[in-house]
């Protein structure tokens, strides 16, 4: 079989959100490269950083608790090189994490397509105690969910 | 171990992926430590097909060897395809069927 070409491979693929099935292809790191860029300031759980990197992804930081629910997030973190954050929800069509522990704020971004379930896990990095927060847009309105994460040994000195 | 891992599960209609990359994912800082350039995964999309079932951009702060959970309406036979990108252009791509 021919090699199918890497979607969104430099290409900047233009949203098609009408698209019946999904095959837009969103590199935001592509589409938003500032938004990676933004900065936690060094207080402790500090959401400063947080709340402009919601603006630069979804627009605006207004946001309504609820809807989503954050599962198997230590409350104490050991190793702060490998913390698990799992979030679901009914549904959704964009979801960001954040956190205010590392230098910057914005950890992913998921687009979910129409055939994916949104509940999803990743491990991430807390160099120190910090907030985790999930933004998620659901019927065009953003919620957040936020869980404050002790870490004992931070994960990003290597 | 391989360039990643991949489990596929189907039960009544929805399939349940954990998936393990291999990559070092070096943050900014800690490549500074190193003496070594900075690089990780910046993009990963799972395709079924030509339908996209899961897509996501990520950051340095993912942990080394990213370990990913994600689910998706789909049948046992139907195969996945996990493709990253990351920060020097480096891709990979590995294929599996849904169990």
């Amino acid at each position: 079989m021919e090699r199918r070409k890497f979607l969104g491979l430099g290409l900047g693929v233009a949203a098609l959100s009408l698209a019946p099935v999904s095959v837009v292809a969103k590199n935001y790191r592509k589409e938003l490269p500032d938004a990676w860029k933004i900065k936690n300031k060094d207080a402790e759980n500090d959401l400063t950083g947080t709340n402009e990197a919601i603006k630069a992804v979804f627009g605006t930081d207004k946001t309504e608790e609820g809807k989503i629910k954050l599962y198997k997030i230590p409350d104490i973190a050991e190793n702060g090189a490998v913390v698990p954050v799992n979030f679901k929800m009914d549904k959704a069509t964009k979801i960001a994490v954040f956190q205010t522990a590392n230098p910057e704020a914005l950890v992913a971004i998921f687009d979910v397509p129409e055939l994916a379930i949104p509940d999803y896990g990743i491990r991430i990095k807390m160099a120190k105690t910090g907030t985790v927060t999930v933004v998620a847009e659901i019927d065009g309105k953003l919620y957040r969910a936020s869980k404050v994460v002790k870490v004992t040994a931070g994960g990003c000195g290597g | 171990m391989a360039k990643m891992r991949i489990k596929a599960k189907e039960k009544d209609g929805i399939v349940d992926v954990k998936a393990m990359l291999k990559h070092p994912m070096l943050s900014y800082d800690q490549a500074k430590k190193q003496g070594k350039e900075a690089n990780f995964i910046v993009y990963i999309v799972g395709k079924v097909g030509d339908n996209v079932v899961y897509e996501v951009s990520t950051s340095q702060f993912l942990s080394k060897n990213p370990f990913l959970k994600f689910k998706f309406k789909g049948k046992k036979g139907e195969e996945l395809e996990l493709s990253w990108i990351d920060l020097k252009g480096e891709t990979a791509s590995k294929k599996v069927k849904i169990k």
